[in-house]
């Protein structure tokens, strides 16, 4: 954790609107690396275990099984007794929102482009739900990843199954690999909009094809 | 020459032979002046050797550097005076010491110009989390940290340097002592005296809170709300609301942390 972790007043929402802005970055900030760290596509604003992305590469326990996380050390630090409030939680999500870093998913209003960010909801009341999606990496630059991975394997014209993408052998030292489905999904929507890829198939089974 | 008679003649000798001195003198001053013109054309050709040779040193040796700015204090030259000054009209230290500012006073002028802009980067990052406070001893590190190639090592005194040359240029920056640390300024804000004491008392343990100051200070409840607000006000002090009483801290020790923190970086 960063220096700003151990920082007691970093958990109270600064009255001064420029120091208050100093905070906003280094919350946005340190949520999105700790995203990264943990290997967590989604996180719950209450702290709720969020399932983690497993990556062979990278997780050091079982592979390929994700495993949830309890994550409520991030807005909370024990060992000073301080923690975010969960309005000022929100305030941060809004911030990472603006940066097309955040989603809330399934609530009623929510944006479903990739990178769209905040706008149509501003307020914590309106699209708040409990879980968010945390864009340390957004859609497009997942679908820039596999795209550079169907160039650099040459499998231009090939049929793949999303399961395939996900949990293939062909897959393993891909960064994409062992992704959270969804946001493979979102990814590769983006490819399909740029028109470098079909999807096809049931909702259980869907294939890929590249161009 | 012809003598005259002794009236007359003596007189006449007196004013040539004054005219004798007087030319013998200004052939010495002239074959003086060019054994003075020598000795500056050798000394300015060992200069130059020195230039070359040390200018490395000037950059990597703060010990060096150092030494070589109390010299150059200790003749009258100022080494970061800008060459090409050619104002200076008395030959001998004038002459010497544009000269010197010309042959090292680049080199010396661009470590101190590189590293005063670096000041002002470090500045306007923190400004947001500091309000334009930042303790010198920080900005040091900041700056050591941002060198990665284990380049030459700046010093406090390098930096104390680097800021006075920002001065001509009517800037807000300058170096204040809040109690008996150095800290730079870069907003034209300027504390009052009992904001200053409220920085050095957050000093002690990083924060201060209301009672605090009473008791310390020995103040009276509005005066230390009224210094608290206003640093609040400026951006110099971050609050915590999380504790029994509210807790002002000293945005100086965020960076602290970072000396000792046992977890892992971000």
């Amino acid at each position: 954790f960063p220096p700003e972790y151990s920082f007691p007043p970093f958990f109270t929402r600064q009255t001064n609107l420029t120091t208050h802005h100093a905070q906003l970055i280094k919350w946005s900030s340190l949520v999105l690396a700790y995203c990264r760290h943990h290997r967590l596509v989604k996180l719950s604003l209450s702290g709720n275990p969020t399932t983690t992305t497993s990556n062979s590469t990278t997780d050091k326990k079982e592979q390929d099984s994700p495993h949830p996380r309890d994550t409520t050390e991030l807005f909370h630090n024990r060992r000073l007794n301080r923690q975010l409030s969960l309005p000022d939680i929100r305030e941060v999500i809004s911030f990472l929102r603006g940066q097309g870093r955040a989603e809330y998913i399934d609530s009623s209003s929510s944006s479903t482009s990739g990178g769209g960010g905040g706008g149509e909801e501003d307020e914590a009341g309106g699209g708040g739900g409990d879980m968010v999606w945390i864009y340390w990496r957004t859609p497009e630059e997942w679908a820039g990843l596999v795209e550079g991975w169907v160039e650099g394997t040459g499998q231009k014209g090939s049929v793949l199954t999303v399961y395939e993408l996900l949990e293939g052998d062909g897959t393993r030292g891909a960064e994409f690999h062992g992704l959270d489905q969804e946001l493979l999904r979102k990814a590769l929507n983006v490819l399909v909009k740029r028109g470098k890829a079909q999807i096809f198939g049931q909702e259980d089974s869907l294939g890929v094809k590249f161009f | 020459m012809s003598r005259k008679g002794v009236g007359l003649a003596a007189f006449d000798r007196s004013r040539l032979t004054s005219a004798q001195y007087a030319s013998h003198g200004s052939t010495l001053r002239s074959s003086n002046a060019q054994a003075l013109e020598t000795q500056l054309a050798v000394f300015r050709s060992l200069l130059q050797q020195f230039a070359q040779t040390h200018a490395k040193d000037i950059r990597s040796n703060p010990t060096f550097r150092a030494q070589f700015a109390r010299m150059c204090a200790a003749i009258g030259v100022d080494p970061l005076a800008s060459s090409g000054s050619n104002h200076q009209s008395n030959s001998g230290g004038g002459g010497v010491g544009s000269i010197w500012a010309q042959l090292l006073g680049r080199s010396v002028n661009d470590f101190y110009f590189e590293l005063a802009v670096r000041v002002v980067e470090v500045c306007g990052e923190t400004r947001g989390e500091n309000g334009g406070l930042i303790e010198l001893r920080k900005v040091r590190e900041r700056i050591m940290r941002g060198r990665m190639e284990g380049a030459s090592e700046i010093t406090e005194d390098d930096i104390l340097r680097a800021v006075g040359t920002l001065k001509p240029l009517g800037s807000a920056y300058s170096i204040i002592k809040v109690g008996s640390k150095p800290y730079i300024r870069s907003v034209p804000k300027e504390l009052n005296t009992d904001q200053s004491a409220v920085l050095e008392a957050a000093q002690v343990l990083g924060y201060v809170s209301v009672s605090m100051l009473m008791v310390n200070l020995s103040w009276m409840r509005p005066r230390a709300q009224t210094a608290l607000e206003d640093l609040v006000g400026e951006g110099m002090l971050w609050v915590d609301k999380q504790s029994q009483e509210w807790e002002y801290w000293s945005p100086g020790f965020m960076l602290e942390y970072q000396d000792s923190a046992a977890g892992m970086t971000g």
